[in-house]
């Protein structure tokens, strides 16, 4: 049998290191578990929500303002979606599917962070021009999905994700 | 090794030189490339709070300046018209230092229906507090659609009490009619405020009379409602100041915990609201006329 009958598999040329892809994950799940909080506090009248609710940090009136709805979905329920997504995006492998059969995958990866950190800014103007006051349960979770796409943004650019992967079958047949 | 030989492996070397180069060079260039992306979201979260921080659009001390009202959010108008039934009945008689008080009058009525006639006023800051006992009571009867949120005049006493405003809200029911006036929003005008909702001749007839001794204490004050000429309330049933620094949306959320200071008391003021609104309906829904904290509230109520 020759090179160029060989069948055609991926190589997991453009895994980017280690390090980026430990450090998303936990980001991710840290994301999950705070929006989930976020979530839960909102169907349940946010009656436990373990924060100030005077002055400027004030996650009371952050979570229960007109902002913490868009188009009728709590910004929570969004907000954990998105992690649910990522957290999937970001597992080991999702990983290996960008890296391999699904080269796509790390450029929905990137985008969807992309437009996460587009919706922090949102959420960001909204806190402090509209409704003034700081949720810190929601900062954190701005923080998390702002460090999320700096490290996939990294993880990126250190692993080729425009290029599919070369093929056993073309390496062979160039050798 | 022949010199073509010596000359191939030199043009391969300086190949794979060439090549190892740009490699570096396109590294270098992506890692500039999202160091840039990065700086730039830093640097957009950071703008974000230093135009705070020097104060650009802030809207800090314009809370006052604002007048009228605006349409209440869903999910605040939600909690205020939905307050658990356990949490009502938890709360009881409540925390209040006032509400309905028994009349001898005759019945009022909208058509076939008892009639509540509520007379207030947006820059009112006792109206500020008793319309929140009003919402949660009447939200046990029907259903209320275009509910508003104000606040209080900012320099009357209990300044910028945040509310509800009735003003172009519309209640549904099948047991009750509810007519709301809010006879003027909180806007300064002239040596009082700008007038709203004008009575119709019949009802300003029923508050000058009601509105006055024996049937209150204190002859021309609003609030005022008339509940079916059986009850009546005139001034807030406890302290505005309860509401001070609150928002909207966190008195409504506060609605649902029995053990809040609030929702004792504008939940205790809605289940004396509930007393007279039952006597008007033929203690109908018994549900609700016949809960726990409607009894309790029952209890504490006395008579002109």
């Amino acid at each position: 049998m020759s090179d160029r009958a060989a069948p055609v598999v991926t190589a997991p040329v453009s895994m980017p290191p280690r390090g980026y892809r430990i450090s998303s994950l936990v980001l991710c799940l840290c994301g999950l578990a705070t929006a989930g909080y976020l979530t839960y506090e909102h169907y349940t009248g946010s009656t436990t929500l373990a924060c100030s609710d005077t002055g400027t940090v004030n996650c009371l009136k952050v979570t229960t303002s007109t902002y913490s709805e868009v188009l009728g979905i709590p910004v929570a329920l969004l907000g954990l979606l998105f992690f649910v997504a990522m957290t999937v995006l970001c597992s080991s492998q999702g990983w290996a599917l960008s890296a391999g059969r699904l080269p796509l995958l790390g450029r929905v990866r990137l985008v969807a962070s992309g437009v996460g950190v587009l919706s922090v800014f949102y959420l960001v103007w909204a806190e402090l021009f509209r409704i003034d006051a700081i949720c810190l349960w929601c900062t954190a979770v701005h923080v998390v999905t702002v460090a999320l796409f700096g490290i996939l943004v990294f993880a990126a650019a250190t692993s080729d994700i425009s290029q599919p992967a070369l093929s056993h079958e073309r390496a062979g047949s160039s050798s | 090794m022949g010199k073509g030989t010596r000359s191939r492996e030199a043009a391969r070397i300086r190949i794979e030189q060439m090549r190892a180069a740009e490699v570096a060079r396109q590294k270098r260039r992506r890692l500039t490339i999202a160091t840039s992306v990065v700086v730039v979201v830093v640097l957009v979260i950071g703008g974000l709070v230093a135009l705070k921080a020097a104060g650009v659009g802030s809207s800090k001390g314009s809370t006052n300046a604002t007048y009228g009202s605006t349409p209440l959010a869903a999910n605040v108008a939600a909690q205020v018209t939905s307050v658990p039934a356990a949490t009502l009945d938890t709360v009881g008689a409540g925390a209040v230092t006032g509400g309905p008080t028994k009349i001898t009058a005759p019945a009022l009525s909208d058509g076939s229906k008892p009639k509540v006639l509520y007379v207030g006023a947006e820059y009112c800051p006792y109206c500020a507090a008793e319309r929140w006992g009003m919402a949660v009571a009447l939200s046990r009867f029907g259903t209320f659609t275009g509910l508003g949120m104000t606040h209080s005049s900012a320099t009357d006493v209990d300044p910028s009490t945040p509310t509800l405003s009735f003003h172009g809200s519309t209640f549904a029911s099948t047991y009750l009619s509810f007519v709301p006036y809010e006879q003027t929003t909180n806007q300064p005008q002239g040596t009082g405020y700008k007038p709203l909702d004008t009575l119709t001749a019949a009802d300003q007839q029923l508050f000058t009379t009601y509105d006055a001794s024996p049937y209150v204490t204190s002859g021309g004050s609003i609030p005022f409602v008339d509940f079916g000429g059986k009850y009546v309330i005139s001034g807030a049933s406890y302290d505005p100041a309860l509401l001070a620094g609150k928002t909207q949306a966190q008195i409504a959320a506060a609605l649902s915990n029995a053990s809040s200071p609030i929702a004792k008391a504008i939940d205790g003021n809605a289940n004396a609201i509930t007393v007279a609104l039952c006597a008007m309906t033929g203690e109908q829904p018994s549900a609700v006329c016949t809960s726990k904290g409607v009894q309790a509230a029952a209890a504490g109520l006395g008579s002109g």
